[in-house]
């Protein structure tokens, strides 16, 4: 069955391995030319506890040169979820022929095959998750140096979040595939449930997963270190910690708020600090790899049971 | 162990929805037997094919195949039965060779030997994509997977249905040496009567989801009689004989009877009918009656 | 070796067109006693037909003493198979042709010729033991 299964998936496998393969031709010379840039240009000295001078502008530079490669970290977010959304196509394929009457009718049960068949595709998708985890994780060490692990395009690759973002799409293909027993719908839509899902949960759930930290502080002192924490508000307020709403530019009378005369000379944050990295991890890929496994074994029960 | 029968279908019904797709089906069929399913589509052919195999679940009754029960004992039954499912699918993408090896890994019984050697003689190159052979070459991979399982019970759905008539007959040729050389039983269903009185031995006729006749051929056309006769009310006939069908012309009234014993009415001209006839006279029966 | 055919019009059952050609071929001489017949998986390869016709087939050949299977080995024509004397085969036709020459002239067409022939075979008027 394995070997029968392995074959079956081969095309979606090399294709998956084929885009985590381009993915690392870009990583990894820039990422060698950023550990590089870090080491010696002073970063990693600067940087550490007991430098005697400011990182200012080997920072700036450091930035201003590999900021455009960095951005296009948001892109890699699709490769999981096309990763997962691929592998669920020779599932759906062999719904869609019906050559599942073939599979089924040799000496293995249709639950053996099932198993194996879904079985495969959980296993090449959380490997993908796995070399992608790795390969941005090591590519990104220099930024995460500098900015902490919690902005979002860190967070969405490095710790354990990808193998959510890899399972989930494949089960939510593999269960609306079962029910709808057309594949190429079922992908298409899968993939596009799967951003929507992604762009609510980075906008607006993540950050209540855990309860952030609020910290009020006064003006012109140091505040909580916030450099690798995971700002969601900040801004004047009063003593109590209320934020007030001010107005970026110019200040004149009958203007309200402006920021030139901040009352109470009070600042107020919002924020996850570095240490909620693994707690919101943790949750978050709960929350998306047990979803997943639920639409996986829907769609297991499903086809076991109603198709014919 | 052995009950002579391959396949034993006991008030067997199949709903989709509110459809029935089959429904009060009990029949038997012997072992070494080959035997036709035959019936307009729609009638419940594939249904009945698909409970035998497993692939679907009874609704109502049972069936029985070679003393397995399909679904509870899958594991014990599927080794011993070949099954080409309707339209013959295969994996378009892999080869031949490809879609042999998959046979070999999804059976433990696989008799490769006899699977390259099918392969070779219907003129097949190993190295072929499965999806781009022709129809008729694709139903003859199907039945090599089938074959090479060394099943007990071969069942094929529409088989030649798709197919042109020289790869039909080469295709009810493979199937007739098997039967030949080993002894198999075979069930094989058709929408297409022509072929089927000299390929099989057994016949069951399904129609409107429902068993119409089912029996040994020879017994099928030697017991059924078309009688032509003045203009009459089939009322008497239909006392003694089973009358499939009845028409009637301004003078004449033509009866095709199942006869129960001999037709002694002198009022009355026989002729002998020929299988299709007979079979095409089932099928419509039941539209009539609702007509 | 027996090549056979099928007429599917006939009518006449596969196995009885089956036993038929056989008789035939035993009687014209194409078959001597000795001769073996196709084996099944030959004659199903070669007509598309059911093996139980062609068994059905040899087993009334068998019946009749025309044929004799050896297990394992095949279906042979047997030694006691009717075979008239070729002699008596050449002046029965030279007979027959001398009918037809002479039905001819007295105007009967062929149609007419082999349905006498047929009537007389079946129905013979005088018993006469052959």
């Amino acid at each position: 069955m394995i070997r029968a299964g392995w074959r079956l998936q081969r095309t979606e496998t090399l294709v998956t391995a084929g885009m985590l393969a381009a993915l690392a031709l870009l990583l990894i010379p820039t990422g060698l030319q950023m550990s590089s840039a870090y080491h010696h240009d002073g970063l990693s000295a600067c940087l550490s506890p007991n430098a005697s001078f400011g990182c200012g502008r080997a920072v700036e530079s450091f930035m201003s040169r590999f900021s455009g490669i960095y951005s296009l970290a948001g892109w890699f977010n699709f490769v999981p979820a096309l990763a997962g959304v691929l592998l669920a196509a020779p599932f759906l394929l062999e719904l869609e022929q019906g050559t599942f009457r073939l599979a089924w009718t040799q000496s293995i049960t249709r639950g053996r095959w099932i198993a194996g068949k879904l079985g495969l595709a959980i296993g090449v998708a959380l490997s993908a998750a796995l070399i992608l985890t790795l390969l941005i994780t090591w590519w990104r060490t220099p930024f995460v140096h500098l900015q902490g692990r919690m902005g979002a395009n860190v967070y969405d690759f490095e710790g354990t979040v990808v193998f959510g973002y890899a399972l989930f799409p494949l089960g939510l293909a593999a269960a609306l595939g079962a029910v709808w027993r057309r594949a190429v719908p079922a992908l298409i839509v899968s993939f596009g449930v799967y951003v929507g899902v992604r762009v609510f949960f980075d906008s607006w759930v993540r950050q209540r997963l855990v309860a952030p930290l609020t910290a009020t502080w006064k003006a012109k002192t140091s505040g909580p270190d916030l450099s690798h924490a995971w700002v969601l508000a900040e801004g004047p307020s009063g003593p109590s910690g209320h934020i007030i709403p001010f107005h970026i530019g110019p200040c004149f009378p009958g203007r309200p708020r402006c920021t030139l005369n901040p009352p109470g000379h009070y600042m107020h944050a919002v924020y996850h600090p570095a240490s909620h990295f693994w707690p919101l991890q943790g949750i978050e890929t709960a929350i998306f790899a047990g979803v997943a496994l639920v639409l996986l074994a829907f769609a297991a029960w499903w086809t076991h049971e109603r198709v014919a | 162990m052995s009950t002579g029968l391959a396949l034993v279908a006991d008030g067997l019904g199949k709903r989709y929805g509110s459809k029935w797709a089959l429904r009060d089906c009990t029949l038997e069929i012997p072992t070494g037997s080959v035997t036709a399913l035959v019936g307009p589509n729609g009638a419940g052919k594939t249904t009945l094919l698909q409970l035998a195999v497993g692939l679907a679940e009874p609704t109502t009754g049972s069936v029985r195949v070679l003393d397995c029960s399909p679904r509870a004992d899958a594991q014990a039954m599927l080794p011993r039965i070949g099954f080409v499912a309707q339209e013959h699918p295969l994996y378009r993408g892999l080869t031949v060779r490809e879609t042999l090896d998959l046979g070999r890994q999804l059976n433990p019984g696989w008799d490769e030997a006899l699977a390259s050697e099918r392969i070779e003689r219907v003129g097949l190159a190993a190295r072929q994509k499965v999806g781009k052979l022709s129809g008729g070459q694709q139903a003859q991979v199907a039945l090599t997977l089938a074959l090479a399982k060394r099943p007990e019970l071969l069942l094929l759905d529409e088989p030649v249905a798709s197919l042109d008539p020289l790869a039909r007959r080469e295709f009810l040729t493979s199937v007739m040496e098997v039967v030949a050389e080993r002894g198999i039983t075979v069930v094989l269903s058709s929408h297409i009567v022509a072929d089927l009185e000299r390929v099989c031995d057994h016949l069951i006729i399904l129609s409107h989801a429902r068993t119409q006749l089912a029996g040994p051929i020879e017994e099928i056309v030697s017991s059924h009689r078309l009688l032509t006769g003045p203009r009459s009310d089939p009322a008497a006939v239909a006392r003694v004989h089973n009358v499939v069908r009845a028409s009637h012309t301004e003078r004449q009234t033509t009866l095709l009877v199942q006869a129960n014993g001999h037709v002694y009415d002198s009022s009355w001209e026989l002729h002998d009918v020929d299988l299709e006839e007979i079979v095409l006279a089932y099928m419509g029966q039941r539209e009539e009656v609702a007509a | 070796m027996i090549e056979f055919h099928l007429d599917a019009r006939s009518g006449v059952p596969t196995y009885l067109q089956l036993v038929n050609q056989v008789r035939q071929a035993v009687r014209l001489g194409i078959l001597r006693p000795g001769d073996q017949l196709p084996t099944v998986k030959e004659v199903v390869g070669a007509l598309t037909i059911n093996p139980n016709t062609v068994l059905k087939a040899y087993r009334e050949l068998d019946h009749e003493g025309i044929v004799e299977g050896r297990r394992g080995v095949g279906t042979f024509v047997s030694a006691q198979s009717p075979s008239p004397p070729p002699d008596g085969m050449k002046d029965l036709r030279a007979a027959l042709e001398k009918w037809v020459a002479r039905a001819r002239s007295a105007g009967v067409d062929d149609e007419a010729m082999a349905a006498m022939l047929a009537d007389a075979t079946h129905h013979p008027r005088a018993s006469r033991v052959a």
